[in-house]
């Protein structure tokens, strides 16, 4: 190995390498959640002189996690975990496979009364009882006989020296998903008016259209509202059409999308096609009535031809209060506004004299003319958001193997005992200790176990 | 609705406790101590009452889902963890100095939920974005990572007074003698943050699945997504400098009153940020 290898490899198998960039990470993330990034782009540019602009266009600071600079970083992050933990495998493997006991007993000096046993059994008697005793508790156990002592270490827990790697594998995976995702997978918008079929969307990145090898039709589109005018629920329902037979029905709620070949759609938007269509009533006293369907931008006589109505704006649910629509009422005398409610009882019992207090609410305006909403059917377009990334299951196995390596590594401790047999005159010393890479609490409280066992299978404590 | 008369009266027997576990530092004897854990228990159990008959007064309104779906309800929630965790903290480690550092914040976020008149207390319904099965173990989780890590704050804030303390004082000083020694609290910082680490990461895992069905992209760096991470590398950042390179103490404690700070700014800043996770401004 050259020199100058061993300095690439000790500057990347640094920890102070680590903790750098998870800081410096975390600081550019800062700056793009403060500056606009992407879409919101547009409005804050405005704002700015161009020199500053083109230099922030340079800097790829519009749109940070998808810099040159940002991926430079993870791919640094990525390679400082990979030799990090190649570095320290070799360490933590030897832990993992086993005892590594030192042939020094100092484990075993000084210790409390509480752990030492003298019990009055025979010297090898006891020592295979402590033997089944610590077998029945431990998966490993090794047995070392020296000419005054038998000294037996078991050990558990030894997957935590790996736990880490689990995690730093983990990293790596979700990672590699992103990337997959990134270069392979794609997100994209549709709209489709209620009725009509598509089959190209429009490419969030770069803005370009991508025509998919089906059709989706959108059979229907609905809002349901709650009591309160917050919306209850959007639901698309679509159909997939490929070499023009209908080979799925599905519909498509927030939190619930599609998946069709792999590809997903979500319902993301909606909107009102300008030809919708309502039917108002217009009167005359109490006689003349009549129904007249109409759209936004319709004109047409008042009774009597005495003026012209014309539909400035029609509202699915204008001011959380249900279908409207705003006329305009041109005449010789007079040129006035006003919407007119669909559900104009209930918000009369919701809101008295609201009709008399705000003229524009209120269709009786222009007496002896009255108006009303009898039916709103707008025409709606669905918008759904598409994305196809084949990533998703590598990030999602990665997830799993984040969680389980958090456990490993903070539910789990390595712990070792020990345990010495000495003979002394008439008697037999057990003595008991343990060392572990973490939870010395834990430690006591199993030592103090082991000893209880040992003292319940026969010997007496003194 | 009576659930929100609960919760207000719920923020006063906190402050109780806080006031008993105060005295127990001031005074010195452990009786003070005794009655302050049995408020906070008090507070506790009519906490999650209260938490309860709000859940099921959605039921009755026909609306229902769990209390965890506007600011008032998750400040709520989060002072419940908050007392939950350092009773269960204080249980374990059998010493009652943590009360005094953190119930301040459970207290806190109680009053700013009952007493601010931009929070709105009704039950809403839900928003077809937030009608999904994730919500509450999204919810759940990054709660108890945010409790966590505010335990970790005030095992800091009492590294720093136990330091002040004795540069101000003699070392037979009655605050310094009810508090756990430095390693202790060193100990203790590093439990929370890693408890509160694991469950960021789940609250993480659990949004990022969420996000997959209702957004279409597991990832779309909004900022509470953002913060949320920022968040996670500064405690990755402690906590290998604890078990790498070895750091105790005082720059751990610091490192834990930073890492609170950018729990706060995920919590509470973002909203002022333009992004996804818009349902707290209401």
């Amino acid at each position: 190995m050259s020199d100058k290898r061993n300095t690439v490899w000790s500057f990347f198998s640094s920890v102070k390498l680590t903790v750098s960039l998870l800081i410096v990470i975390a600081f550019t993330s800062i700056l793009g959640t403060v500056i606009p990034q992407q879409e919101a782009v547009d409005t804050f540019v405005d704002r700015l002189s161009p020199g500053m602009v083109s230099v922030l266009r340079k800097l790829q600071l519009f749109d940070i996690y998808h810099s040159a600079w940002f991926m430079m970083l993870l791919f640094l992050l990525a390679i400082n975990l990979i030799v990090c933990s190649a570095d320290r495998w070799p360490v933590s493997w030897k832990r993992f496979r086993g005892i590594s006991a030192p042939d020094k007993e100092e484990v075993l000096e000084d210790l409390p009364p509480g752990q030492l046993i003298h019990s009055e059994g025979a010297f090898h008697e006891e020592a295979s009882r402590v033997e089944g005793v610590l077998k029945k508790l431990y998966g490993r156990v090794r047995r070392k006989d020296t000419e005054s002592e038998i000294l037996f270490i078991g050990e558990k827990g030894n997957a935590s020296y790996l736990g880490v790697y689990l995690i730093h594998l983990s990293i790596l995976v979700i990672l590699a998903g992103m990337i997959i995702g990134f270069l392979f997978g794609y997100d994209a918008h549709m709209e489709i008016p209620e009725g009509e079929s598509t089959d190209t969307v429009m490419l969030k990145r770069g803005g370009e259209f991508k025509k998919l090898n089906f059709t989706i039709q959108c059979d229907r589109f609905s809002v349901e509202y709650y009591e309160d005018g917050t919306p209850k629920m959007y639901r698309s329902e679509l159909s997939f059409i490929k070499n023009g037979s209908n080979l799925q029905e599905s519909a498509v709620l927030v939190n619930h999308p599609a998946t069709f070949e792999g590809i997903r759609f979500y319902q993301a938007s909606y909107g009102t096609v300008s030809s919708g269509a309502a039917l108002i009533l217009v009167g005359k006293g109490h006689n003349q009535k009549r129904i007249i369907k109409v759209a936004e931008g319709t004109e047409f006589d008042l009774p009597g031809k005495d003026g012209k109505a014309k539909i400035l704006r029609m509202e699915e649910n204008f001011m959380r209060m249900g279908p409207a629509v705003k006329i305009q009422i041109t005449s010789s005398t007079q040129n006035v506004q006003f919407w007119v409610f669909q559900n104009i009882e209930e918000i009369e019992e919701a809101n008295p004299g609201l009709r008399k207090h705000i003229p524009i609410f209120n269709p009786g305006l222009i007496a002896p003319y009255v108006f009303s909403l009898v039916a709103f059917q707008p025409k709606h377009y669905t918008g759904l958001q598409v994305n196809y990334d084949p990533g998703v299951p590598i990030v999602i196995s990665g997830s799993c193997f984040l969680v389980a390596g958090f456990i490993v590594v903070f539910f789990y401790a390595h712990r070792q005992v020990w345990i010495g047999i000495t003979s002394e005159v008439g008697k037999t010393r057990i003595s008991v200790s343990g060392k572990t890479n973490k939870d010395s609490a834990g430690l006591t409280r199993e030592i103090s176990r082991l000893i209880k066992e040992i003292e319940k299978t026969g010997a007496r404590s003194e | 609705m009576i659930n929100t008369t609960i919760l207000s009266w719920v923020t006063y027997v906190y402050f109780t406790a806080f006031v008993l576990y105060f005295m127990r530092m001031v005074r010195g004897t452990d009786i003070w101590g005794r009655m302050a854990s049995i408020t906070a228990v008090v507070g506790l159990i009519a906490h999650s009452a209260g938490l309860i008959m709000r859940w099921s007064e959605s039921y009755t309104m026909g609306i229902g889902h769990a209390p965890l779906t506007n600011f008032y309800e998750s400040l709520i929630f989060f002072a419940w963890t908050i007392v939950l965790l350092s009773l269960i903290f204080e249980w374990r480690i059998k010493h009652k100095g943590l009360g005094v550092f953190v119930l301040p914040l459970a207290f806190l976020a109680m009053a700013f939920a009952s007493l601010s008149p931009n929070i709105n207390s009704r039950i809403q319904p839900l928003i077809p974005a937030l009608q999904s099965n994730w919500l509450t173990s999204h919810v759940m989780t990054c709660f108890m990572g945010y409790a966590a890590f505010a335990i970790a704050f005030g095992l800091a804030c009492m590294h720093f007074a136990k330091n002040f303390t004795r540069s101000v004082t003699d070392s037979q000083s009655t605050f310094l003698r009810f508090l756990p020694s430095h390693e202790g609290i060193d100990e203790l910082i590093y439990h929370s943050v890693a408890l509160g680490f694991v469950f960021l990461s789940l609250g993480i895992i659990t949004g990022s699945v969420w996000a997959h069905y209702a957004w279409g992209s597991y990832w779309s760096w909004d900022p509470k997504e953002t913060w949320s991470l920022i968040t996670w590398l500064i405690y990755a950042a402690m906590l290998h400098s604890r078990l790498v390179r070895g750091w105790r103490g005082t720059r751990m404690a610091f490192m834990a009153i930073i890492g609170f700070a950018a729990v706060l700014f995920t919590y509470l800043g973002v909203n002022y940020l333009p992004g996804l996770h818009s349902y707290l401004q209401s």
